[in-house]
Parts: C-alpha cells; structure tokens; sequence
C-alpha cells in the first residue's frame, strides 16, 4: 500500500502524487513498511490484550478518574500527524487504561471471558471489510450467516425453518420484533403510519429488558403503551432476565398468545445460551411455538461483541416486506446470479456487519458438544457460588439462582446484629458501592450492582467464561469480605 | 458430559492454544487479504455460484469440533472466496482502499471487546469518542454539541427523526403517534433509502415522506420543498424534518444548503443533513465549499468508513444542540447499568443518549488514523479522490463510447459504455432497451474474471449505467487506465 499516505506531513505537492511513477500500489517496499507496521501493532495487542488481559496474576482495570486519563491519553487530534513509534505507544495505552473483559475476574455484564476463535474470526472480519448487504460483496458471509441461523432454528425446533438475520444489538432484534408483529397486524402501517389506527398496545413484563420500552418510544408506540392499554398485539417474554436471569413460562404464555393471536417474541438475548443444553434447555420449554426470538451470541456463548441474532418463524418472506426499500442502486433485479441471495433489504440497515462468522468459526473450531460443556459448567459454577455463600455469613442470596445470574448481598460485621428494618436497607444500600469503588480502584477483579424493586443494592455475580474456576469464585467472595468488612 | 464440582477447579479454555491459533491465522490474514488484497497483480474476486461455495465452504454445525490445521484452513477459504474491497481495482462501493492505522484500531477494538456504555467498562473509549466527535462537530463549524457514533448511516438519520420528532412533541416519546397530527418528511428522490426505511420503522409511514423535485444535478430545489411544505400544511399535516443529502448516492450531488437552510428557518423545521457519503470534503479547504451552510443544520450523519477509509462501521450523528436532547429522548434509566450512586461523575455513562444497549467501540479506527495521518493527511485523501475522478472524467471525453450522464460535482462519476454496435444508433426503437442490457452483462464478465468491480443501475428514466466511485488512496493513474481499457475489453463486443 501506499504508505506515502500514512506518513505524509504536507511535503508533496498533490501533482506529484498524480505521478505514476510514485508510490504505485503493491510497490515493494511499501508494503513491506506497511506490514511491519501492523506486525508490530498486532504483536502488542496479542501480548497486552490479549495474553496480559486474560492472566489472573494482571489487573482487571488500571483505574483513573476522567481527569486523570485524558492527560494521560494525550486524545488531541491535530493537523500534523504522529510518528509510527507514537502510535503504537498509543495503541499500549489504549490497552493498558482499558478494562479486560476477557480477564477471569471480570463479572460486571453478561459477557465476559476469551474466545480466541471467535477473536481470530472478527480480526478477519475487519481485514475483508465489506458489507453484507448483497451476495456479489460479501458471498462467503451471506452463506455462512444463513447456515448458522438454520442451526440456530433447529436448536429452537422450528422444524420447517423460518427466516432472520444479525441485528447490531439486541435491542434492535427486539425492535424488529415490534415491526414485524405491527407489519402482520396491518401492512398498511409501512406506508401510511399509526396515526390513524387504534393504540396498540405492547405487554412485557417488568423484569423485561429496556430495550423494549426504547422499541415503543422508537417505533412511535409511546412507552405508556407498554404493559396497560387498549389493543394488545404483541408480548415480550423473556428467556434469562437481565438482573435476575429468570425465565418466564413460555409454553403458559404461548397458550394465551394463540388463543388471542398476539405474536409473542422471546427475547433469549440472555438465555438462549441455555438451548445448546440437553440439561438445562427445559428453561426456554415451548420455544418452538413462538413467532421470534432474539439471541446474543456474543454473551454466555462468547462470541465476541456484536453477534446478535433475530430469528423469525415465517416462511412468507414477511422480513423482506416488512423492511424493502427496494433501492434499485443495491438490489438491481437483473443481476447475473439469484438475487433472493441478496439479503440486505430484510434489514433497516443499509451496511451491516457480518456479525455470524464470528459464532460460525466458533461452533466450527468447538462442536455443539463442547458449548454444551462450557454452558453447563458455567450453570454448575453458579451453583457452585450459591452454595458457598448460603455457608458464609455475611452473605446471603436475593433468589435462588435459576441460572447464571447470582445475586446477593454483601453484610459487614457492623449491619449484622441489626434487626430487619428500613434503617438496615438504607446502609445497607450504600455497602455495595463503596466496596464496588475499592474493587475498581485496586484493579482486583469487576461486578456489577444494582437496586431492584424495593430491594436495596445487591451484587449480581454473573458466571460465563470457561477459564473460571471455582478459586475465582472463592476469591470473589473472600475479596468482597476484604474490601467491605470495615464498612 | 456432566460437569461436576470436581471439573470446576480447573479453567477449561487453555490460552496457550489460543494463543497459538491467533498467531497462526494472523499471518494467513497479512497473506492472503491484506498482501494479496491489495495486489493489482491479484484478482479482485473469485466468483463460485452459491450452491458451489456452500459445498467448498463445508458450512455444516456438528457436534465436534474440529483440528487447528483445519480451521486453518477454513481461514484460508474465508479470506480466498470473500471479496478484496481494499484491492485497487474495486470501485463498487462507497467505501474501498484501506488504512493500516485504522486497521490496527479495528483489530484493536475487537480484542478488547467491550461496550461504550459506561464509563465504568469503557474508560479510554468513552473519553475517546467525545475527542472525535468534537473534532468533527468543528469541521460542521459548531463550537459546542452532542452526538454519538451509531451502527451505520441508516440508524443516524433515523436518530435525526426521531430527535426532530421528541423536539417538537416530547410527549411522544411515553404517549406514541396516536394523538399527533400526521407527521411529514421532506426529501428529495435522490436521497438516501434510508429516510424512508426509517418513516416505515418509526410510524411516520413511507407515504408521509415527501419527495421535493431535483434539478437535472439531482440537487434538491428550495422552491419546491417550499411549495410542498405549504401544500402540506394545507392539508392538515404537520411538517417537521427536512433531510437532505450532501452527496446522494447514485450521482454524487449537494443540495444547497444554506437555501435550504432559510426555508426551514421560516417554517421551523429540523434540518437534518445526510452526509454520510459527502460529509468528509469538509476536511478539504478545497472541496468544503460543497457543504456551505452546514453549520445552520441542526444534525449531521456522516460516515468516516466511506471517503476516509476508516473500515466499516464508523458512522457519526453529530448535533448542534446543547441541552442534552439526544439524552432525554431515548434515555430509559435502566437501573442496572445507569446506577446514579456510582464513584463517579455518571454523566460519563454515556449509554442512555443511545437506542442501543451494547454499542461497539467505532471511535477508536477513525482516532488511530487522525492521529497518524493528521486532518492534513486526511484532506489529502479527499483532494485525490477528487483529482482522480477528474482525470477519469477528461479520459473518458476522449475516448469513443464512453457518455457521461453530466460531469460530475463529486467524485461519483456516472457513465453509459456504448459498445460499438450502438453507436450512432440513438434515435433507434429499441435503443434504450439494448443499452439497458450492457452494462449487467459487463458486470459478470468483470466478476467472473475477477478483474474488477464497478457498480451500475438505473436512475428515474435513465437506464442501467456504471457508477465508479474513486476514493481509495491505494489507487494510480494506472488502475484507471487499466478500468477504462477493461471496460472496453468486456464490452467491445456486446
């Protein structure tokens, strides 16, 4: 490549680069300075955030407070530009300030750990470039993305298939949810709006992830007409809420869902995890009968950050027409190959990434056995952690885990003789924070906290990666003793 | 295999394998798509019908896994049938070319792998992204602003709506379009697909968007949209957003803004401009000219992944509003990750000000390649392209059979290839259809060798015509020689 480009500082004039002679591309030794460049960036990454990220013995963050790091990121962008060996200094920053996700101590979402091949299946994504909006731009994508969703529908027990695709973000695969069950309700909406229609009305629960009172305000339902109102034409269950990891009865609520026909969408984002299971797959039970579902793969099954899947249980192409524009620059209908290959006009996007592959090499490199492995061992040491807390004093759990979700309180010495009461709740809602600010600050490991309901503060230990043992989980609970028992 | 306590003592993944396999495909991707890729002395695709590249491929789910040597392999495979957007001769997209910096933030965000929507999980990139967005929000000529990076230009001109939408009627947000007046949407028919797909997704209705006449540019004429807007108001409608396009798709045409601009003062609309092809010739003090009247707009999408080279995604919505209206229109408060107790200042989750849940580090391709490059060096990037295109153009006023559909205004040059059996022959019956035919059958001939890729399509009454747009800055004075000579090659004898 031309790197002429990369280290150009004004000194050319633009006729010289018009020169033919100049800088044609593939010349030798550009390349070569080229790929030395990136050689170098990718031997950094591989050791500081790759290898370092993933040791026990490193931190799960370097924290500093805002000030702090943008003196030290030195984040100005300039006219001028800045020598190789500066960038790569600051790609070692980047790492070096950033959390590691991938480490064994990192809890704090629903996604965690390092799957190396589902890494090396995104780094190639990012060298192909290209977008997955027709097969002539990205035909090994299309296929693949098309061969994992049909496995996917298997793992569900769509027996005759469907339709689907990948979403950037499981909000937006709950949101095409909403579309398609208002597109089936009245395909009038797509052209003259819902202005004139009456309300219709989306039911979730609760415990419902917020994308769907996002998909309401989004999709102009209005977040009011969430739970309560006039035509109800849609229901959310969700298969592993977000705080509690709790799963919602699909096959009692499909019954209610037929007998008033109301599409009933599953948001899985969370548990779909569960499906490669024989053990544990009775969670998601009546899966099969239900009109979407939506799935991440890039949180208990590890692929990396966004694999999100929606997969829908029609045969009518009602994606396609929900969604066409029927742009004649993209999707010309005389193209010289099968142009139902061309699945761009399913999606609201017009790029899209090709999110699949990143799973796709995984179930490759892995097996189905294997995932089952590592999905049962992550629920096993779920358990695993609920038992040793129920022995602890000082800890106690807010529900008994039904999957990987752990949540639990933290009591110091000082709370513990105190009776029951508002006054218990109040400090101990400010437990919870402070011994979260001491983890950080020491870098020892990351979970996440939050109130619930009338519940005070609790941490929500979530367990995924299969480089997790159960001395983590020791140390997760002795830490927590550490950091908090002076509170 | 059931797995009991006893297995849970030790970590099932071995990183030293991992680490291994990392290292190996890494150096398959340096070969085969980033050397080869960009080798003019390689082809730019190695075209397989579908059901031959489903078998190549293997794409079968089992039950086992399967030997590094063999996921070698497939690595291989991926890169060998996949297209090489970064080669020099690929001109079919919007995008093309590649910059090792930026690539090296791409490589980097995906071994990071986290979200941007806390402070707390995304430190570096939470600071990073304002540094960005405020150094674009300066080319736009605002001084203060809000914005955020978004899953592609699409989402950001639906973000435009619907903040258009929450400005003018916040209670829609909780109550819906029920009890509004029917919105409408002003656009011209060049404009991007998306203004529509966005009308359907969000309640407005495809026919509530409006279509204001171009002039033979494709530039939106203000005395239309004027007229419409009033023809509208007239028939109990409320107007509410105009989005315009700095650089339309197909032609590559501007529309005018700071006329734009007046009528929708007068009228209160929202300006919503959609430069997510034409957004960077800001970097140019050349070409910025092109978007005079920017900084009146109250939202700009652009894409840095197109004109840039930043790689996919890298797409911006940038606002000039200053009272946290991105925040207050989608926030949610989750309380699980919006926790307002947290150690610190929690203005710096920024999370709420998106639709999204999980957003991907985007900021960090486009930070690595300013750093290196410098807006000078990224300027320069614009200039060539539009030295290219004009080089392109004036090669092919001398060469027979090659019309341009009108000389360009950006770096999109549109032409018919009249193959010698049609020419002279316009005022013929059948005509247009026979031309209509030349350019698909061109395109397969160049797919099928894997020589290179250029775009085509119809536009309004214009039949099929190519569309190359030039921006990579891997490519010479030779790949368009080569283009134009290929394009005659495959098309002499049609």
């Amino acid at each position: 490549m031309n790197l002429y480009v990369i280290n150009f500082k004004g000194q050319t004039t633009v006729e010289e680069l018009m020169n033919p002679e100049k800088g044609s591309p593939g010349a030798g030794e550009d390349m070569e300075a080229a790929e030395s460049f990136i050689q170098q960036a990718m031997e950094i990454i591989l050791q500081e955030a790759v290898k370092k990220a993933t040791n026990v013995k490193e931190k799960v963050c370097e924290w500093r407070s805002p000030e702090q790091l943008k003196e030290l990121l030195d984040l100005e962008l300039k006219d001028t530009g800045e020598s190789e060996s500066k960038i790569l200094q600051c790609c070692r920053d980047t790492i070096r300030y950033s959390v590691k996700t991938g480490h064994p101590r990192f809890f704090n979402q629903l996604f965690a750990g390092m799957e190396p091949h589902s890494m090396v299946a995104s780094f190639i994504t990012e060298a192909i470039k290209t977008s997955l909006y027709t097969y002539e731009m990205a035909p090994v994508f299309t296929l693949i993305e098309d061969a994992l969703l049909k496995t996917m529908m298997k793992l569900i027990g769509w027996e005759e298939g469907g339709d689907g695709l990948f979403n950037p973000g499981g909000s937006m695969s709950n949101m095409y949810a909403v579309n398609l069950a208002r597109y089936r309700y009245c395909p009038d909406f797509k052209e003259i709006g819902i202005y004139a229609s009456p309300r219709l009305v989306i039911l979730t629960s609760q415990e419902g992830h917020y994308s769907l009172a996002k998909a309401a305000a989004l999709l102009g339902f209005g977040t009011k007409n969430v739970y309560v109102g006039a035509v109800p034409f849609f229901v959310n269950a969700t298969a592993g809420t977000t705080v509690l990891g709790a799963f919602d009865p699909i096959d009692e609520i499909a019954d209610i869902c037929e007998k008033h026909n109301l599409w009933l969408h599953v948001d899985a984002c969370w548990g779909g995890g569960a499906l490669v299971s024989k053990k544990h797959r009775h969670l998601l039970k009546g899966i099969q009968r239900v009109n979407s579902v939506a799935w991440n793969l890039h949180k208990m099954l590890m692929a990396t950050l966004q694999c999100s899947a929606f997969l829908v249980r029609d045969k009518s192409c009602l994606l396609q027409r929900c969604h066409c524009a029927g742009a004649s620059y993209l999707f010309q209908q005389d193209k010289f190959y099968d142009v139902s290959y061309d699945t761009g006009d399913k999606s609201v996007q017009c790029s899209r990434k090709p999110d699949a592959f990143k799973f796709w090499l995984v179930w490759k490199a892995v097996g189905t056995r294997e995932l089952e492995y590592r999905v049962d061992r992550a629920l096993a040491l779920a358990r695993y952690l609920a038992q040793e807390i129920k022995k602890r004093e000082g800890f106690r759990l807010v529900i008994e885990p039904e999957f990987a979700n752990v949540c639990f309180w933290y009591i110091p010495p000082s709370l513990r003789n105190l009776p029951e009461s508002l006054e218990l709740w109040k400090k101990l809602h400010t437990v919870a924070p402070a011994v979260k600010e001491r983890m950080m600050k020491s870098g020892s490991m990351m979970i996440g906290y939050q109130k619930h309901g009338d519940k005070p503060n609790f941490f929500r230990m979530v367990v995924i990666s299969p480089q997790v043992s159960r001395q983590d989980l020791d140390f997760v609970l002795d830490e927590i003793h550490s950091l908090g028992k002076d509170l | 295999m059931e797995a009991t306590t006893g297995d849970l003592t030790d970590p099932l993944i071995n990183h030293a394998d991992g680490q291994l396999f990392l290292h190996e495909a890494f150096k398959i991707i340096v070969e085969e798509v980033l050397c080869k890729g960009t080798d003019v002395k390689e082809k730019v695709c190695e075209w397989r019908e579908p059901e031959e590249l489903a078998r190549l491929l293997d794409l079968e789910l089992r039950e086992k896994g399967e030997p590094q040597e063999n996921l070698l392999q497939r690595v291989r495979d991926v890169a060998k049938y996949s297209i090489k957007t970064s080669h020099p001769r690929f001109f079919n997209q919007q995008f093309a070319g590649v910059d090792y910096h930026s690539l090296a933030g791409r490589f980097l965000s995906e071994a990071l792998n986290t979200n941007l929507f806390t402070y707390e999980v995304a430190p570096v990139f939470v600071l990073m992204e304002a540094e960005v967005l405020r150094g674009l929000r300066e080319l736009v000529g605002w001084t203060e602003g809000d914005g955020l990076f978004c899953p592609g230009g699409s989402t950001s001109n639906m973000y435009a709506m619907n903040l258009a939408r929450y400005r003018l009627y916040p209670e829609v947000k909780s109550r819906g379009l029920w009890s509004l007046p029917q919105l409408t949407i002003f656009t011209s028919p060049e404009s991007h697909y998306s203004v529509k797909k966005g009308a359907a997704f969000m309640g407005f209705g495809m026919d509530n968007v409006i279509l204001v006449k171009v002039d033979d540019g494709g530039r939106m004429i203000p005395e239309d949209l004027d007229e419409k807007i009033e023809l509208s108001k007239s028939q109990g409608a409320a107007p509410f957003l105009v989005s315009c396009t700095s650089g339309t798709t197909v032609q590559g045409a501007f529309d005018p803004l700071h006329r734009i601009a007046d009528i929708c003062d007068k009228h209160k609309l929202w300006l919503h401009v959609d430069a997510a092809w034409g957004g960077s010739v800001l970097f140019s003090k050349k070409h910025r000219h092109l978007m005079k009247g920017v900084h009146r707009a109250n939202s700009v999408a652009w894409n840095p992944h197109k004109m840039l080279v930043a790689g996919l995604q890298c797409s911006v919505l940038l606002l000039k509003d200053t009272t946290d209206l991105l925040k207050k229109c989608h926030c949610a408060n989750a309380t699980y990750l919006f926790q307002q107790d947290k150690f610190y200042d929690v203005n710096l989750d920024v999370g709420d000000k998106s639709v999204q849940c999980s957003r991907k580090v985007d900021c960090l391709k486009l930070w690595v390649m300013w750093k290196a490059v410098g807006s000078a060096g990224l300027e320069q990037r614009v200039d060539k392209a539009f030295l290219h295109a004009r080089y392109v153009v004036d090669q092919m006023k001398k060469r027979e059979g090659f019309q341009l559909l009108r000389e360009p205004e950006f770096v999109n040059v549109c032409f018919w290839f009249i193959p010698p059996s049609l020419r002279g022959k316009e005022k013929n019956a059948d005509y247009q259809n026979r031309l209509a035919k030349v350019a698909p059958v061109i395109k397969e001939r160049m797919m099928k060798q894997g020589t290179m890729m250029v775009g085509y399509q119809p536009l309004g009454d214009r039949v099929n015509f190519f569309r190359i747009t030039i921006l990579s800055p891997l490519v010479s004075q030779k790949d368009m020689d080569f283009f134009l000579d290929e394009i005659e090659r495959l098309g002499n004898d049609l």
